[in-house]
Order: structure tokens, then sequence, then C-alpha cells
């Protein structure tokens, strides 16, 4: 019988390489286009490529008529069937129903019409191309602000406004900060519309087995529970006889939390059918029919006095929704809102949400959802503030961070900041980079014509979903841990992770606790079939939710594997430690293998104890967490090309105690890397008749790894109260850092020509138009 | 997209005017021109395969031609959708006598939308001249070659 092995040392804090990395790198691990079942059908999708439009036909007969097409469906099919979901609630909001095959009208380039099913793939896509439809074009509108404009065209023709809902939150008592202040600055600062670009695109296999009215689907998902619960409700089948598994997932960032028509629409298919069929998303698909992200225009208003407090702040989100409300649409601004103040002391807020429908995919959560958009409108306005006063942005910021003492930090907009030591990431950065001696090279190059940046941004940001009641889908997380009769150990967590190495770090976590070697763990997620209810892996919350749900399993465990051992040794009262329970009196131990073994021989039970070493706990967390940090970018931009070269990065990050400093430095560069895009080159275009410009990746600019620069990354650690294990998460840190610090730099090494405010991207054109004109935009 | 040019056809305006509206001689110099039929008084049914950026496909549509003015003047409208989307295009040909022949100006836009927009619209700009050029340079060679055999007939 295989023993379990103790082990020496402990794991949390080191750097434990990732264990789920052999498989990936040597193309072994099973993603959902890998997954073949005997039989099984294709399916492709017919969209369309108008932005709005009536249809007047849909003809399938000619692509019926193709070899190998087993069914095709059209709206008519299945409209009887509810809504693509959205679980967000907003008062008054407005909620189209969300057909998964269009009706009688398209909303937005891509709107899928029908969907085409045979033998293989490019038979299926060859018969897509053979459906005919007849349209009849209708104008469109692609931009917020135009949509909201009297006159324009309606997106949805009961809702002439094209508005969806409106949002008011305030804090403190707003007019009065206005009223008392010495200084008032104003901006308008959009973020604008991204392709979240996972590099695994979306697909579903859905395999119906008639005999037993069972389903098992198999989704590129970051929440199977949610998808298995959502389409149970849609469906009309019973949860327990539909498994949802998420195999390996390529990424998702946000995108794959959703449920998407295809969901839906390969569900309908196999129970149609009585077949397994597959639909993958290709990559032009996914610009077009997964998510997108951001898609804000924001005013701004700051109120301060002349030394620089900042008493108010005003905001005004225009959201562009897109055409329909994915799963969590409206909500991504209203966490804009919450995170509006940052890291300041303001006692006065007021803020306001237009959700404005245009004919463009629906928005929804992107890496950071909410809070960089927030972070980047208020990291901005503190620059003008500073430009405004004439005062040094440092010195403006750290003179309105709250000091370390003042936690938990009430702010204006209802939230209790858990922990924080603010000023020390940004000092940290500032001497990294040897601040002082950087503003006198800048003023010196002034002379030559040189244009050298220096940007910061301080962020906070809101992490760790969250405490139920703020959720719409609960926000606790589970574990379930088993030792096995041979003493080895089994974790199964419902935060079913794309990429965040919860095989790694969980293991470290259940390691240290149970003392055993690191190599008799395994971590299993993703399959509801396997795994207890879970609520999914988002929004910063794996390991400090979940995380902790496996610390309090642990413990439970650990008290019944201590009764088992005192037991066996005879002994009234035992400790565990590397892997044995001791005798402190006797000095006699018993093994960790021999007590599982002893568990489920179960021939001498201890008073009041079951058999077996299985523990399950629900962790319901009492507040978010609050990562925070500074982020520091040195540019120099050339004024002949209008390039913008980053002369350094540094990021001081704090996200509480970090189980593996390898994992966290993949979330910072993976994180600065979505950052640096959004900042530097990408932007969904879509035209004024809602054609998608931007439809693939030679003009959509993702950053590659030529153009991204050395990023110096360490850490502060100020633990979170929050959760036993003190983390607070860091998957979306680096992108809500890196935005505002790169164009605050940007501005910077502008500033002297005038130039007060630049909107992303910064491309090299819009860069150089400016330095052309002397600094007007 | 705005589009505008001109270029110098060597005949004379009224034959000119005659020529652009020739569907036989269309037929041959509309690039990727597979078929020109009329279906109406100043209508035709035209199937055209198109090459841009990454992708090519067939465009089946209807040519238009509309406000005509002999012998100085008509609109043409092209409106045509395939398998990797729509395009519409909506022009103003302009015909003045000038030396060596007749000057035939055009202004007008083009729409694009699918995928043809998603993935082309970067060189759709440049794609457009071209094929215009191609047009008049074919038709160029097609008058051209009419003459001569007229001349020799």
């Amino acid at each position: 019988m295989a023993t379990t092995t103790v082990k020496p040392e402990t794991l949390v804090g080191k750097k434990v390489r990732r264990r789920e990395d052999p498989r990936l790198i040597t193309g072994t691990a099973t993603y959902l286009d890998d997954i073949k079942l005997p039989g099984m059908y294709h399916a492709c999708v017919v969209r369309s490529p108008y932005g709005a439009a009536r249809i007047k036909s849909v003809n399938i007969k000619p692509a019926l008529e193709l070899p190998g097409v087993a069914a095709i469906f059209t709206g008519d099919d299945v409209k009887d069937l509810p809504s693509v979901p959205c679980v967000a609630q907003l008062p008054g909001l407005r909620m189209p129903h969300h057909h998964m095959l269009a009706q009688d009208r398209v909303y937005f380039v891509g709107h899928p019409i029908a969907v085409v099913v045979a033998r293989d793939r490019y038979l299926a896509a060859d018969a897509a191309d053979a459906v005919e439809v007849e349209y009849e074009e209708l104008p469109a509108v692609a931009d917020p602000e135009k949509a909201l404009a009297p006159g324009s065209p309606a997106v949805h023709p009961q809702w002439p406004d094209n508005t969806a809902f409106t949002f008011h939150q305030e804090g403190g008592h707003i007019e009065e900060a206005f009223r008392e202040a010495d200084v008032i600055v104003k901006q308008r600062i959009t973020s604008q519309r991204l392709i979240p670009m996972a590099m695994e695109t979306r697909g579903v296999v859905a395999d119906w087995h008639a005999a037993e009215k069972s389903l098992t689907l198999y989704s590129s998902s970051q929440a199977p529970h949610l998808l298995r619960s959502l389409l149970a409700g849609i469906f009309g089948i019973p949860e327990n006889r539909l498994r949802v598994v998420a195999p390996e997932v390529g990424g998702g960032f946000g995108s794959k939390i959703d449920i998407y028509a295809e969901d839906m629409l390969m569900t309908f298919v196999t129970q149609r059918l009585n077949k397994p069929v597959k639909w993958v998303e290709s990559r032009r698909e996914n610009f077009l029919g997964t998510i997108h992200g951001r898609g804000h225009v924001d005013y701004y208003e700051l109120a301060a006095k002349r030394d620089g407090t900042m008493l108010g702040l005003k905001l005004k989100i225009i959201q562009d929704l897109g055409a329909y409300l994915q799963l969590l649409t409206p909500a991504i601004p209203t966490l804009s809102v919450l995170m509006m103040p940052g890291l300041y002391k303001f006692k006065h807020i007021s803020a306001d949400v237009i959700g404005a429908f245009t004919n463009c995919f629906p928005t929804d959560a992107y890496r950071g959802a909410g809070r960089p958009e927030a972070t980047h409108g208020i990291e901005r306005m503190v620059d003008i503030l500073a430009a405004e006063l004439k005062m040094d942005p440092a010195e403006l910021r750290l003179k309105n961070f709250p000091a370390p003492e003042e936690f938990p930090f009430p702010t204006a907009t209802g939230l209790a900041y858990d922990s924080g030591n603010y000023a020390l990431p940004l000092k940290t950065a500032l001497a990294e980079v040897e601040y002082d001696k950087l503003r006198e090279e800048q003023k010196q190059g002034r002379q030559t014509g040189k244009l050298l940046g220096i940007g910061m941004s301080a962020y906070g940001e809101i992490c760790a979903f969250g405490p139920s009641p703020a959720t719409p889908t609960g926000g606790w997380e589970s574990a379930t841990v088993k030792i096995e009769p041979s003493g080895k150990v089994t974790i199964l967590t419902g935060a079913s992770p794309h990429g965040q190495g919860e095989e790694t770090t969980f293991a470290q976590i259940a390691a240290d606790e149970l003392g055993v070697n690191i190599d008799d763990i395994v971590v299993y997620h993703g399959d509801t079939q396997l795994v207890q209810y879970g609520i999914g892996t988002f929004g910063s919350r794996g390991t400090a939710i979940g995380g902790a749900a496996l610390y309090y399993a642990l413990q439970e465990l650990k008290e019944k594997i201590k009764k088992f051992g005192a037991t066996l040794l005879e002994a009234n009262q035992v400790s565990l430690s590397g892997g044995a329970c001791i005798d402190e009196k006797s000095g006699k131990s018993v093994s960790f293998a021999e007590i599982a073994a002893a568990a489920y021989r179960a021939l001498k039970l201890p008073p009041n104890t079951q058999p077996g070493l299985v523990a399950t706990h629900f962790w319901e967390p009492p507040n978010f967490t609050f990562p925070f940090g500074a982020h520091v970018v040195i540019t120099e931009v050339d004024r002949e090309t209008g390039e913008i070269a980053i002369r350094r990065y540094v990021a001081v990050d704090d996200c509480g105690k970090i189980i593996n400093p390898l994992l966290v430095a993949g979330q910072v560069h993976g994180g600065v890397a979505q950052g640096l895009g959004q900042a530097l080159w990408e932007q969904a275009v879509y035209d004024d008749n809602g054609q998608l410009l931007t439809g693939e990746l030679t003009d959509y600019a993702v950053p590659r790894a030529h153009m991204m620069p050395w990023i110096e990354a360490s850490h502060t650690v100020t633990p979170s109260p929050v959760n036993p294990l003190g983390v607070k998460g860091v998957g979306e840190a680096g992108t809500i850092g890196c935005s505002p610090a790169v164009v605050n730099s940007v501005v910077d090494a502008l500033s002297h020509l005038g130039v007060r405010h630049l909107d992303m991207p910064l491309t090299p054109e819009k860069i150089w138009r400016i330095v052309q004109a002397g600094g007007q935009a | 997209m705005k589009i505008s040019g001109e270029y110098l056809l060597p005949v004379s305006r009224d034959d000119a005017y005659t020529i652009l509206q020739d569907p036989a001689m269309l037929a041959r110099a509309i690039p990727g021109c597979e078929t020109l039929e009329k279906i109406a008084d100043n209508e035709y049914h035209m199937k055209m395969k198109m090459v841009l950026a990454s992708m090519s496909g067939l465009f089946d549509g209807k040519v238009r031609i509309a406000d005509p003015n002999p012998v100085s003047q008509f609109r043409l409208i092209v409106d045509g959708a395939g398998k990797i989307g729509f395009m519409k295009g909506d022009g103003l040909l302009t015909l003045t006598p000038a030396d060596g022949g007749t000057n035939v100006h055009y202004d007008g836009s083009v729409e694009v939308g699918g995928t043809i927009a998603g993935v082309g619209q970067r060189l759709l700009d440049t794609t457009a001249k071209m094929l215009i050029k191609r047009f008049f340079t074919k038709l160029n060679t097609e008058v051209a070659g009419s003459a001569a055999s007229s001349g020799k007939g």
C-alpha cells in the first residue's frame, strides 16, 4: 500500500512551481476542443452582417440539401425558450428578451440567426454559408453618447431613449463639498471598449442522454455550477441530472463567467437530435460574440482645498451596454461607483450611471470589471488636480490617504476598506525609481526637447466577491477535503480556476496544514458531478474565499485526525505536526497514513466519531478584501514618431499574504500586459453603422511579448483581517494599477506643452499629432 | 468611406456615356465580374468575386443606373451581399470633354459590412482605388480593342 510521505518544510509563501504546467506545456491537457464523443455532430452559427436590420426571410433549404447536414434551427424553433440570462438587478432595469437566435430583428453584427448542425465542422461551415437571409437594414447607433441623444435610432424600438437604467448613489453632502472648495477640476475621461481575448476561445459540447433524461455539458466556463443552475432553469432539466464540466480553460478574464446563447443552443440541439454536438468559437466569432469590456464615458468633477485636501467627487458614467444584457452587464458600472474614491479620504461623493443600449455586443466583466475604469478616472483626476494646484502628484496623494491606524476605513460609498498602508507602496516605488533625480532629469531634458514622463497610480480595488448580500449569485465558496484510506489527500474546490494555479496554491495550503508532502495532494475542480456546489473564479476571489473555505475544511479534518490519533496512541490529547500525531506526554507518535488507514478500517473509533476522513466547508466572507498598491512608470515619447517607450515599470502591489510568489508575479505580469494593452494599443472600434472594424488580431492590437517592458514587481504585505489566510487577491491588480500610471506618465511628459489629459489608447498617431501641434489635442 | 477620382477615356463623350452603360462592356471591365444581366431598364443583376485582405467571396447583387443626364452625368448604385458580408456603393459619374477623349470624374461612397468590414477595413480604401483603376484600365483596353476592330472592319 502506498504511504503518505512526511514533509519537512512549510510551502506557503514559497516559489512552488505550478503543478498544472507539465500537462499544459506538453500539449497533453484536455481543452474543450479536445473533447470528442462518439457520433458527435458539429455546429456552426449563422450570424448577422448588420448592426441593425429587420429579418425579411431566412431560407434554409439550400443549406439543408448539402452533404452531411443533420439539421438547421432558426429563431422560430427557439422562440418560446427563456432569455439568455442576466442575473444583475437594478431598480427599473429594462431587460430585453435576449433570444438565443434572432427573431424578427438583429441588434448587432454577429447576432446569431441560425445554427447549422452537420457531420463535421467544415460541412457545417459550408452549409452555414448557404443559408439565405434577406435583411432590411435599419439605422444603427454604436456610440453610447450618441445613443442617448434625442432622435437617435432606437436599439430596441420599445425604448426610444436607449436607456436601460439610471442609477444614483451619494454619500455625505456633495453640494457642501463643492461650496467649501477652493478648486474644482473637471474632465471627461473615457475607458474604451476592449476585447477580453482569452487565448482559448469559447466552446461547448452538449451530450443528451435520452434514456436517463440527463445532460452532460462541457463548456469553457469560469463558473460551471452557475452555468448548471441557469441551464437547469432555462430547459427544465433537474439539476441532479445536469452535469457541467469545465475542462482545461485557457483564460477567461471575466468573459467566461457569462452564460452565452451558444451554451443554450447546444443544449437545445442535443436534445432535439439525441446526439452529442460540439460548437467551438472561431477567433473572429470571439470578437463578435463574446463579451467586451469597459465602454465608459465618464464625467468627473473633483472639489478640493487649495492645500490639496480632497473634499468631494462627482461622477457621471455613461456605460455602453451593447444591445443586450449579459450575465452581469448592468452591475459592472456600479462597481466603478463603489471604488470611485480610490484610496483617498473623500467625505462626499455623488455618482450617476446611465446604461445606454447600443447596436454592439454587450459589455460585461473584463479583468478588473468596473474598478479599472474607476481607478483610471480618480488617478487621472488627482494628477489633473495636482497640475491645477501646481503640487507634486506624489505629495498630493500622500496627503489624502487614510493612515494605517484608520482601518477599517469607512468610505463615502459605504464600504469598509479592510486594512492598508497606502503610503508604503507609493513611497517604495518612488524610491525605487529615484523620483527626485528623475524630476531633475526631466527638467534638464525639456531644454533639449526630450520628452520624459514620470507617472504614478496609487490604486485600490475591491476583491473577493463577496459577502452574499452584495452579490447576485451568492458570494461564498466551498471546499471538500478527503483523506483517502492510503493517506493521500483529495481536495475539491468550488472555485473552478482557469489559469489561476489553484492546483498548486491550494495544495500548498493543505500541505502545510496537514503536514504532508504536496505530491500526495491532488486538487480537483470544474466538474459539477464531482465537486460540491461552488460559485466560481472571478473578481480575485479564488484564494481569498475558496482558499479560506479550504482552510476551514482542513481545520475540521485536523480535529478528527487528532481524535483518531489520540485513540491510536491511547492518549488524552495529541498534537498534529509534520504529518504525524504526537502524544507530548509519552513522546509516541502515529503517522498520518496509519491514522488514515485506521479511520477507514474503523476497528476502534474515537468517542462520538464516525469512520472516514472527509470534511466539507462552505465559507461566507464577512467583507470584501481591498488590495492596493502603486505603479510608477517612466516613459520617453519620441517626438518624430509619437511612439512611447517605457523606460521603467515599477509595480509595488499589496495583496496581503502571498501563498506563492511565482503565481503572484505571473498575475501581476499578465495584469500589466492587459493594462498596457488598454493604455497604449487596444480598442474595439464600431463604426456608425455598428460594424466592428477591429474584427481580428491584425486590427486589434493585443500586446505581444516584444512590446512588454521589464516589470520590476515587488510587494508590501498588509494581511487582510477578512479571512484566516490574510490574503487579499491579485488577479486584477496589475490591470487596475497599470493604465492610469502609463497615461499619467505620458501626460506628464507632454504637460509642459499644455497637455492636461489624453484618452486611451495612446497610439503613436495620436501622440504624434499632439506633439506636432505643440500640445493641442 | 468616400471615394473620388478621375480617369481619361480616349473616346468622345457620347461614346464614353454609351460604353459606361453597356452591360457587355461593363461585365468585361469590372474586376471579378462573373455575370451581368439586365433585369429591368437601367437595372442589372451582377455576380462578382471580390478579394480583400485575407478573404475572398462571391457577391450577388444589383447594379442600378439612376438620374441619367445624357451625356454628361449619371449615378451608379451597387448593392451586393455574399458569404463574407455586404457592400454598397453609390457614385456620381460626370463626363466632360477633354484633350484626347473624355474625362470621367467619379465621386461617391462605399459601405461594407459583416466579416469584410471586421477584417478588411484597413485595406478597403486601397482596394477600392485599385479596383476602380483596374476597371478603367480594362475599359480603356476594351475601347481600344473595339476601336481597332471596328477600324479594320
